[in-house]
């Protein structure tokens, strides 16, 4: 098989704007656009996810190759467990970039998930995470679906989280009371007025609803209302699939399924916002393209993100593709990565805030260079 | 007047059958002498058996990682099976009551908050199967020995443990021109230092960023590093002491702040030793710890004139950490009532356990374990309630261990667990609440501005202890609204 290469990637539009005005459309059209990130922790294996039909993936992986795999463009195919994003393909709702990856080249979970939360080239350096930053530049609010902050919605701004108690919640005379100990302006009354706004039977769940299909259902809802958060980020782990990976059945695959399921609930709960809302993975790193004896696989470097939602341009595979044959691999072992996965989501909230990329790049990732890649994967 | 809120500061607040000490800053400073022992007769490990459990651990996954290839279905049994047979469910679940049990009943609460500070100054991650077997061993056996001698032991016992060598990747180094390096690149294997534990020896564990080290200092600090290692083995993979293996080590001549380290004696481990003696005598190091103390115990924001005379102590003593704790103690009394500190979710949580008397946390009898079966499901009851509230002790997940800004902890959800756990502990059905407990103590002992925190109840503060069985006054109505309340957050 042979794919071209695109060489985008030392396209000069950075330079080319500099001194130009910042354009910042937020002030003239004011449509609400929004945001998920979901985090894939572990490592997800693009090509698992997004096989490449070449048959030296074939000769590394005998035991865990992914099977009745999904057509995408003749080129590459989809895991049969992503049922939603084969039918969003479909509708032109669906991406794919091949071949990515933040700029982490070693092996290490904990740097390479500190690097994808913080943007930043080297690993417990950032206190702030890119999309906490973006949020600052764009002056929005955004929602983690989770009990702790991540690292990747913080900035100056601070945002809002949800993840129900199990626990039995006091009479509302408590909360009442306890609102009232809290100076007004504070903090910590801002905290409590968020958690008042809320309906008292949004605030406590069972264990089985803090899955993350059932909290899906309430972020869509959360962010389909027009006054609500326009970002929301997920956490999912559990890729990091050393053993018993498997193909079509295996670890890998069920863990890709609970992705699809996610896209699932917000496809069917957002309505029309879907059309409006733009879905996008993070990972650490991909895995090795070898299989490992335990039919499994070691951390790599490159892999996919996948992208769904109203907001990207097309239904497309968007990769430089950099090969399998052992010279084009990373240390000779790893699938490469030509595209900063960094422009990918710099250039999504760009699209999704109606910020000039540019003026994102600066604010949210150091004036690094970063491609603008806005007009070849969203509708702006 | 004393300074009631002191007793929330510095400790967990006073408990029913503590009386106002007459004497705060001497009660306090009386508890930091020596180690006290931990208040536990329950089962307890030592650092070396727990290392032999995860050898257990780390072995049998590799063993039925190959047998289960197949079947992803036995292989998830196999796998739960092994979790209980090594005691990696269970470990942490009895550190965490020991570390609680302390806190609440070894009778120098003072000790136990800077054992918790230092602790989480030496943060060790949640990776690698650390907090399952080795980061409480670590704590207990590494960290607390050595909060009353010198800071410098300190410093060279947790920077050389077993925890720290794994948390931050020493193992890993390869001097380029040890025999060990050599070796690799004549296989055309990369070769390198791992700058992780070098880097945040400096930036975290002594002399902070404001020192001014350059990477190139990082650099030759790696080298200086490079050897400490606890050795892999396929028996008992990375679950073995730690050793200095001479043929990773970089050898020659390195310069750390200018200052040039060689070989003395036999030996070049000592390099690291003579590195760390003049680390912890820099001056960066007493500023850079002393302002995380003020703003651990004080506020987020501490002023210099806050930090002048624990520096002057520091200083003086070279570095004995009983004058440090002293100096801090008798400071943040001063500061009392002029800064508030925002109180993170577990020290909050020890608070009302301690001054609502609650049954918490687990006796030693119902954390015997007999790794044949399933841990039962009580005994995790702290480790699930600690992870409920937000902060899981062993399981940071920055190296810089858990946040001491209050920004970091105010968000609705984490308010919003202390508002459930305030109920939950509240109700003596639940099995957590009061027996036989009268708030007119605790709110009497704890409170300096009793007067409004009175009102904040809707009580009379000239008619409210004549009245013991007002409903306002009752337990499940005090716990519920004081605790998670603007008095109690923080102190």
């Amino acid at each position: 098989m042979i794919l071209s290469r695109r060489f985008f990637i030392l396209g000069g539009t950075s330079l080319s704007l500099l001194g130009h005005p910042i354009w910042n459309a937020r002030a003239a059209t004011q449509k609400k656009k929004n945001l998920v990130i979901i985090m894939l922790r572990g490592g997800m294996d693009g090509l698992t996810a997004v096989p490449v039909k070449d048959r030296l993936l074939n000769s590394l992986r005998p035991n865990i190759l992914v099977n009745k795999t999904i057509d995408l463009d003749g080129n590459f195919s989809l895991h049969p467990r992503l049922k939603t994003f084969a039918s969003l393909w479909k509708t032109g709702q669906a991406t794919v970039v091949h071949g990515s990856n933040i700029p982490y080249t070693k092996r290490s979970h904990f740097e390479g998930q500190n690097q994808m939360e913080t943007g930043a080239t080297t690993p417990y350096t950032e206190a702030t995470g890119w999309l906490g930053r973006g949020i600052d530049t764009a002056e929005l609010n955004g929602l983690a679906i989770s009990l702790q902050m991540p690292l990747l919605l913080r900035g100056k701004i601070t945002a809002d989280n949800y993840f129900p108690t199990t626990l039995g919640l006091p009479s509302s005379k408590i909360f009442e009371k306890v609102t009232s100990s809290f100076v007004e302006g504070t903090p910590l009354h801002e905290a409590m007025m968020s958690i008042n706004a809320r309906p008292r039977e949004m605030l406590r769940a069972n264990w089985k609803d803090r899955e993350p299909l059932k909290l899906a259902k309430t972020a869509a809802e959360q962010l389909k209302a027009n006054d609500g958060p326009r970002i929301a980020v997920f956490d999912l782990d559990g890729f990091d699939t050393h053993s018993a990976q498997g193909g079509t059945d295996g670890e890998h695959g069920e863990k890709l399924s609970k992705y699809d399921g996610i896209v699932k609930v917000l496809k069917d709960n957002l309505g029309k916002t879907f059309d409006d809302t733009l879905i996008v993975t993070l990972t650490e790193f991909g895995r090795k393209v070898e299989e490992n004896g335990g039919y499994g696989t070691e951390h790599g470097y490159g892999t996919a993100i996948l992208m769904a939602g109203g907001l990207v341009k097309k239904s497309q595979v968007y990769t430089d593709w950099p090969g399998l044959s052992k010279k084009a691999l990373f240390e000779g072992q790893y699938l490469n990565a030509t595209i900063d996965a960094r422009a990918v989501y710099c250039s999504a909230m760009a699209a999704c805030f109606d910020v000039d990329f540019n003026y994102m790049r600066k604010h949210a990732f150091w004036n690094e260079q970063l491609p603008d890649l806005t007009e070849k994967l969203f509708k702006t | 007047m004393i300074k009631k809120n002191y007793f929330r500061k510095i400790a967990f607040g006073l408990g029913p059958n503590t009386d106002v000490p007459s004497d705060p800053v001497a009660w306090a400073q009386a508890q930091v002498n020596s180690v006290p022992k931990l208040a536990w007769d329950g089962p307890l490990f030592s650092e070396k058996f727990l290392l032999d459990k995860r050898a257990e651990y780390r072995f049998g996954e590799d063993e039925i990682r190959e047998r289960y290839k197949n079947d992803r279905q036995a292989l998830k049994q196999a796998e739960k099976k092994l979790r209980y047979t090594t005691g990696e469910q269970y470990f942490e679940s009895l550190e965490l009551n020991i570390r609680h049990h302390a806190a609440r009943n070894s009778g120098t609460p003072v000790f136990e908050r800077l054992w918790w500070f230092w602790s989480n100054h030496f943060a060790i991650l949640d990776k690698s199967s650390l907090p399952s077997f080795n980061t409480g061993a670590f704590q207990r056996e590494i960290i607390r020995e050595n909060l009353c001698g010198n800071f410098t032991n300190l410093l060279k016992s947790a920077t050389i443990s077993f925890a720290m060598i794994k948390n931050l990747d020493n193992s890993d180094s390869v001097g380029p021109n040890s025999k060990n390096g050599q070796w690799r690149k004549k296989k055309g294997k990369p070769v390198s230092v791992n700058e992780n534990h070098a880097r945040e020896l400096l930036e975290l564990h002594s002399v902070g960023p404001a020192a001014g080290y350059s990477q190139k200092d990082v650099i030759e600090l790696s080298y200086i590093m490079a050897g400490w290692e606890c050795p892999w083995t396929k028996k008992r993979h990375d679950a073995n002491q730690v050793k200095f293996n001479q043929n990773k080590h970089e050898p020659g001549e390195h310069k750390v702040f200018g200052k040039a380290y060689k070989q003395k004696g036999v030996t070049p481990k000592n390099k690291l030793i003579d590195v760390i003696n003049d680390l912890a005598e820099h001056p960066s190091c007493s500023n850079f710890i002393t302002h995380k103390l003020c703003r651990h115990f004080i506020c987020d924001h501490p002023t210099e004139e806050m930090m002048k005379p624990i520096l002057k102590a520091w200083n003086e003593s070279g570095g004995d950490l009983p004058t440090i704790h002293k100096a801090l103690l008798e400071v943040t009394y001063e500061y009392t009532g002029m800064f508030d500190k925002f109180q993170n979710p577990e020290v909050w949580l020890m608070q009302m356990a301690t001054m609502a008397d609650l049954n918490w946390p687990l006796s030693s009898v119902d954390m015997i374990h007999d790794f044949s079966t399933k841990p039962r499901k009580h005994m995790n009851r702290v480790k699930w309630d600690l992870k409920e509230i937000g902060l899981s002790p062993y399981r940071p997940t920055q190296p810089n261990g858990w946040s001491d800004l209050s920004a970091d902890w105010i968000s609705p959800e984490l308010l919003l667990r202390r508002i459930v756990f305030a109920k939950k502990f509240s109700s003596s059905g639940s099995g957590h609440g009061p027996q036989n407990w009268s708030p007119v103590h605790m709110l009497q002992s704890n409170f300096d501005n009793l007067d409004r925190v009175l009102d904040y109840l809707s009580l009379d503060k000239d008619r409210w202890q004549q009245d013991p069985k007002a409903k306002e006054l009752h337990p499940y109505n005090v716990i519920q609204t004081l605790f998670p309340s603007n008095w109690m957050v923080s102190a």
